[in-house]
């Protein structure tokens, strides 16, 4: 195989500015590679829960504006021995999700929204026929969480909370974040981010714009 | 780790100015003499193919003899054994994905755009940087900068990876409406030296946003020295408003599923990298080399893809190609994209191009994003037949705009269409973002 540049010669300190959304607020948000290797060791356990394995495949339905969140995804699948497919989370390129979960049998879909759903079903495609045979359809927002439940689908939920990831299973509804990482607080209502390791941009109980409430070690639930 | 020398003029000098000799003795080596053995004793579609053409690899002693008898393979041979064998890989996989010591190496799945049917699934071996470098150097982006990368998720990390690869970091930025704002303030807050892509929707969502917010374009975009424009081609009035904004683009097309191919500081045609493809282009014959400088047909063999090689890959993209040098100092291959042949049709012995009517149609203000289609039954048709996109139905209405643009159609092309115009969202929801079907059926 050949590499054009080999290796990376000069990397750069920022792997790439994402961005953290508050309350419709677009926060710039730098991380390193580290950040983003260290996130994928915390997020494969969570991938793992959804039923993804060794051989097995997860489509990432996504936006490229989610990368510091999802590219930690696509590095866990292979943690895991798992690969990786991508779509965008956009009703334009929806026909590129059915036709790559009819084609590759995804163990897990994780991402679809609600723009997602609309695209599917602008499609003229049933929610329930395109995923029917997903072990896991992990919903970006309440709304897609709703229309795949009532489609009769196994879902779980994803929640970018700040710049990490909490992610349900379709059988436990609290949302499982890594508490050894990261620290959630409750305040009045609001979710509060700390991170416990080192990170390029730190947070100190960051508002995440997230309502909900802290269960347990490690497992919050979102307000109703 | 080195430290990349800003000043050098190219990224690979050694690979970029290779003296033309020793590019084919090495393209030769490469194709005949690992390429070719590899793909066919692994691939099964490249495998069938060359046993009905009763062709081995060890028959072919040079690339004359690979002109004269290696059989081709097209996107439909790809669907076809696809659907044939439930092969999602189309039989051009050529490892084993249940190979466990493969994992590191084939990580991920993507996909072609999926403009002409279903998306065709593309394995990927996590590489890191791409050729793409080389281009991303052209563009003058240089260690320690920010570059704006503004794209899609379903060709994966190699572009990210790639900036990396000049020592810059990426900004993420969706291709789509709703971001464009962030467009603006990244550009604005963090300076980018790149951009990678802008596309004829991108450029009409800005011109809207710009239009609403009062934007000054040239201030917000000062920092690029340069930007690549993909997707499709792009009209004249297009390229000069982004030249107005103070923007020097680099046009990029596709290289027949193997690559892509991108302009240099010259602007005299795209490079395309020939220690990574082998490019042919034939005559209207489909068989015969078409000359230097000729427009032809764009046949594109892989020299270093080895997961799922394309060999012989009649493209359908009608290009002009030269292999000579070009001021630059690169001494690689250029390719001037021209169309599809898909796309073309012919009208009273008149044969038409989306390309050929594309300045009359942007020459109307009401119609100058340049949004269009070609309806296309069969090459050869009794009208021309236009669907084109609007942003307003003009001072005197839609009979009067559709009059126009019919006018400025007759003048560019000979042919009075039938022009049937659409709100511009009836085709930017065609999609993907950065291109929209240009030939539709009727």
């Amino acid at each position: 195989m050949v590499s054009f540049a080999a290796r990376f010669e000069d990397p750069p300190l920022v792997w790439g500015v994402g961005r953290v959304t508050v309350d419709d607020e677009v926060v710039p948000w730098p991380v390193s590679s580290a950040d983003v290797d260290d996130e994928a060791e915390s997020l494969a356990p969570r991938l793992a829960a959804l039923g993804l394995g060794d051989g097995g495949l997860v489509l990432l339905v996504s936006l490229l504006s989610q990368a510091i969140h999802v590219v930690p995804f696509e590095q866990a699948a292979g943690r895991l021995g798992a690969r990786y497919s991508s779509a965008d989370a956009t009703p334009f390129d929806a026909f590129r999700t059915v036709a790559l979960t009819r084609q590759l049998t995804p163990a897990v879909v994780l991402g679809i929204d609600s723009r997602v759903c609309d695209g599917i079903e602008g499609l003229g495609r049933g929610l329930g026929d395109v995923f029917v045979s997903v072990g896991a359809v992990v919903a970006a927002d309440a709304d897609a969480a709703r229309r795949l439940a009532s489609a009769g689908l196994p879902v779980a939920r994803w929640l970018r909370l700040g710049p990490t990831s909490a992610v349900s299973t379709p059988t436990d509804d609290a949302l499982v974040y890594d508490d050894a990482r990261w620290r959630v607080d409750e305040e009045d209502g609001a979710l509060l981010l700390t991170n416990l390791v080192p990170r390029l941009t730190g947070c100190e109980r960051f508002r995440t714009g997230v309502r909900g409430r802290v269960l347990g070690p490690g497992r919050l639930a979102l307000e109703r | 780790m080195t430290t990349l020398d800003p000043t050098r003029r190219y990224f690979s000098p050694e690979i970029e100015t290779k003296p033309r000799a020793e590019i084919e003795r090495q393209r030769d080596e490469r194709l005949l003499g690992d390429l070719l053995p590899w793909a066919y004793e692994r691939s099964a579609l490249i495998r069938e193919t060359w046993d009905a053409a009763g062709v081995r690899p060890d028959d072919l002693r040079s690339i004359d003899d690979f002109r004269e008898q290696a059989p081709f393979i097209d996107k439909d041979a790809i669907r076809a054994f696809r659907d044939r064998h439930h092969d999602p890989y189309g039989g051009l996989l050529c490892l084993d994905p249940d190979d466990g010591g493969l994992k590191n190496v084939f990580s991920a799945i993507f996909s072609t755009s999926g403009m002409t049917g279903d998306p065709t699934p593309a394995p990927y071996a996590g590489r890191g940087p791409s050729f793409l470098v080389r281009e991303f150097w052209e563009l003058g982006c240089r260690p320690g900068d920010h570059f704006l990368h503004c794209l899609f998720t379903f060709r994966g990390p190699g572009i990210h990876d790639t900036v990396r690869g000049v020592g810059a970091t990426p900004v993420f930025v969706d291709h789509q409406p709703e971001d464009v704002p962030q467009l603006f303030r990244f550009s604005r807050e963090l300076r980018p030296t790149g951009w990678y892509t802008l596309s004829g929707p991108l450029l009409m969502m800005i011109e809207a946003a710009a239009a609403e917010t009062g934007e000054d374009l040239e201030e917000t975009f000062r920092s690029y020295s340069g930007v690549v424009f993909a997707g499709e081609p792009i009209g004249p009035r297009a390229r000069a408003r982004v030249e107005s904004w103070g923007l020097e683009l680099f046009i990029q097309t596709s290289l027949g599923d193997v690559g892509a191919a991108t302009e240099c500081r010259q602007h005299d045609g795209c490079h395309y990298w020939e220690d990574t493809a082998f490019i042919e282009h034939l005559a209207p014959d489909g068989v015969t080399p078409a000359g230097d400088g000729q427009r032809g047909e764009l046949v594109s063999t892989t020299l270093i893809d080895k997961i799922a090689p394309l060999v012989r890959y009649r493209s359908d993209d009608i290009v002009r190609r030269t292999t000579e040098p070009c001021a630059c100092g690169r001494t690689h291959g250029r390719i001037w994209p021209l169309g599809r042949k898909g796309d073309e049709v012919v009208v009273d012995g008149v044969s038409v191009l989306p390309g050929d009517v594309w300045g009359a149609i942007e020459s109307i203000p009401e119609t100058e994003a340049g949004l269009f289609q070609v309806v296309r039954d069969r090459r050869e048709m009794d009208a021309l037949r236009l669907r084109v996109g609007y942003a307003t139905p003009g001072p005197r209405g839609l009979s009067d705009l559709s009059a126009r643009v019919a006018d400025a159609v007759h003048e560019a092309v000979g042919l009075e269409p039938v022009v049937e115009l659409v709100e511009h969202d009836v085709l930017l929801r065609q999609g993907p973002p950065h291109k929209i079907p240009r030939v539709t059926q009727g």
